[in-house]
């Protein structure tokens, strides 16, 4: 059996001092969601197996399994978004709904290195509205997450995933082919898209879509191209993001990437993932995902955004922005009844304070402050001092 | 600044010359040393020299920028990558290969044995492309031993000129997949260096197509 002193592979404790820290920015978007009106729940991060499995949402193997005393499947909370359509699919609510969550996440057979399988996610999914208007208003409240946490070496991708789907129909791609090209520009293949067998126009559309960025000038490049109508909604309602976020004056953190193609099964429209340095995977993940709440039976349109608070701790960090402190800034200690009340007097004021109540002498309390990185030491002497 | 992973090896410096093709001062990495990390201030480039089968963790990770690493790693390795050119060289086949009485009866053995170094891409192979449960034996090396020692019926291994199949009394008997060196990037650094990345790969693609077009 496991060692008694480590965590499970893809697991780690946070130690005093970050954890803490990270307390503080868990805190920070919880102000900000509610500030946006965004209500905040708790699903119980033990689920049905089947909620996650029914549509292929995840796969098997990526979900942590049990069973219950019936013999019911059960897995770990994978991700914030299913759960919370469950639970809204399941109430009688009045749309549109705005519903928030910061949660641990459990996620199973990822490749090792550095990637953990248990991590915290703050999100928020915006449940009953469609438009450009609502995706908006998630996409900037995922920006401003990110720099409330101190996130501020920022690139948003912009995609949108019915523009490919139109493309399809436009090129008269057959399912296989289009499977092909999807695999290709999600990995910004240009080598498999150059051997399609389709018009030199329609390659340059799908080459450009691996390898244009930009903001409106991308759209504009599209725009004459598509003869879809999904594919030029798509590329409208695309600009009439940039417009809104222009106005927050977040148009300097995007850019639009219209080779960022999610899951079919998952999103529906468009669909963003963020970026900052000295992590290598993205820390938001965002999108319009319309068809999840069928599988539960509802039809409710719907968007959301997580941002990953352990990768944007592990950015932070090695970006130097980071500064932990002790949680006492005194210590107190001597006679026992002096150091009590002199702790008592400190908490009033509001300054952590720590009572001694081991006894140690005047040294030893010293040593132990030094090693704490407690910055005040107080030896009373009983009555005398 | 950009961090280079190259495959240890002749991939390595066939990357160098191509770099150097397209304009890259990469004096500082030629250096025969047993230096693992290579840094040339000047250009701003800096090169890790890794184990081939290493390279797609160190990009997928973040801890390289680029890395140019064989396709027979990156499917074997299955890493979420950007592969953006087909560099050409470091050509060669992934076959399925075995004794030559088996040519056009392999699908007549049940559940084969098949010994590889690259379990995954048998499995995806076998699982994913023919659709037939194999027992997978992974070997470290001489896997061309397997077939003559019963071990397994076949392999799956990278074919080059097939000289060590032939003279063991072996063929290739089906193709797996085309091979060669591909320039793959991180998600994150294709997005957060993209000023410094796109012009590199135009310029590699640019030095690619002038080479093709004097052979």
């Amino acid at each position: 059996m496991g060692n008694k002193f480590y965590t499970p592979d893809g697991f780690t404790d946070l130690l005093p001092g970050l954890c803490a820290y990270k307390r503080g920015l868990e805190n920070k978007l919880r102000a900000l969601y509610s500030l946006h009106g965004y209500d905040e729940i708790e699903t119980p991060g033990v689920e049905y197996c089947d909620i996650y499995t029914q549509s292929g949402f995840v796969g098997e193997e990526e979900l942590y399994k049990f069973t219950d005393s019936a013999g019911r499947l059960l897995c770990t909370r994978y991700d914030g978004t299913i759960p919370a359509v469950r639970f809204i699919a399941g109430r009688n609510e009045t749309f549109p709904v705005r519903i928030s969550y910061i949660e641990n996440m459990y996620r199973a057979g990822k490749m090792g290195g550095g990637k953990q399988s248990g991590f915290t996610q703050g999100g928020i999914e915006l449940m009953g509205a469609k438009g450009a208007k609502s995706d908006a208003e998630v996409l900037a409240i995922a920006i401003k997450s990110a720099l409330e946490i101190g996130v501020t070496d920022l690139q948003i991708s912009l995609g949108q995933v019915e523009f490919f789907a139109g493309l399809k129909r436009q090129m008269n791609l057959s399912d296989e082919a289009a499977e092909d090209i999807r695999e290709a520009i999600k990995r910004r293949d240009n080598v498999t898209i150059d051997k399609q067998d389709i018009s030199p126009e329609d390659k340059e559309t799908l080459l450009a879509m691996t390898e244009m960025s930009g903001t409106y000038d991308v759209l504009d490049y599209f725009l004459p191209r598509v003869k879809d109508e999904g594919a030029k909604k798509a590329l409208t309602e695309l600009k009439e993001i940039l417009d809104i976020l222009e106005k927050y004056d977040f148009l300097k953190y995007i850019n639009i990437d219209m080779g960022l193609i999610g899951s079919e099964q998952y999103y529906t429209g468009m669909i963003f993932k963020g970026y900052t340095y000295e992590v290598g995977f993205p820390i938001i993940s965002g999108g319009r995902y319309d068809e999840v709440s069928k599988a539960f039976g509802k039809d409710i349109s719907s968007v959301g955004f997580s941002i990953s608070l352990t990768l944007a701790l592990t950015a932070l960090m090695r970006q130097d922005k980071l500064k932990t402190e002790p949680v006492a800034s005194v210590i107190c200690g001597g006679d026992y009844e002096a150091a009590s009340s002199a702790c008592e007097a400190l908490r009033a004021q509001g300054t952590p304070a720590v009572l001694d109540t081991t006894g140690l002498s005047e040294d030893e309390l010293n040593a132990y402050a030094e090693a704490k990185g407690i910055e005040t030491v107080m030896y009373l002497n009983g009555g005398e001092a | 600044m950009l961090t280079i992973a190259l495959s240890k090896g002749r991939l390595a410096d066939q990357t160098l010359d191509l770099m150097e093709k397209a304009g890259y001062d990469v004096t500082a990495a030629r250096e025969k040393s047993r230096k693992l990390i290579l840094e040339d201030g000047k250009s701003g480039l800096r090169f890790i020299l890794a184990k081939p089968s290493d390279v797609p963790t160190y990009v997928d990770l973040g801890a390289a920028d680029i890395g140019v690493v064989g396709k027979d790693t990156l499917l074997e390795e299955g890493r979420q990558l950007y592969e953006v050119i087909d560099l050409g060289f470091g050509k060669c086949r992934m076959c399925v290969a075995g004794p030559a009485s088996l040519k056009d009866k392999l699908d007549d053995i049940p559940n084969k044995r098949v010994g590889t170094k690259y379990p995954n891409i048998t499995r995806n192979y076998f699982e994913g492309v023919k659709k037939e449960s194999v027992e997978i034996i992974k070997l470290n090396g001489s896997v061309e031993l397997a077939p003559l020692t019963g071990l397994a019926e076949v392999i799956v291994d990278i074919v080059e000129s097939g000289r060590t199949l032939y003279e063991n009394g072996l063929e290739p008997l089906e193709t797996v997949a085309e091979i060669s060196a591909r320039l793959v990037v991180n998600r994150v650094s294709m997005k957060m260096k993209e000023d410094e990345i796109r012009p590199m790969i135009t310029s590699l693609r640019q030095a690619l197509a002038e080479g093709e077009a004097n052979t």
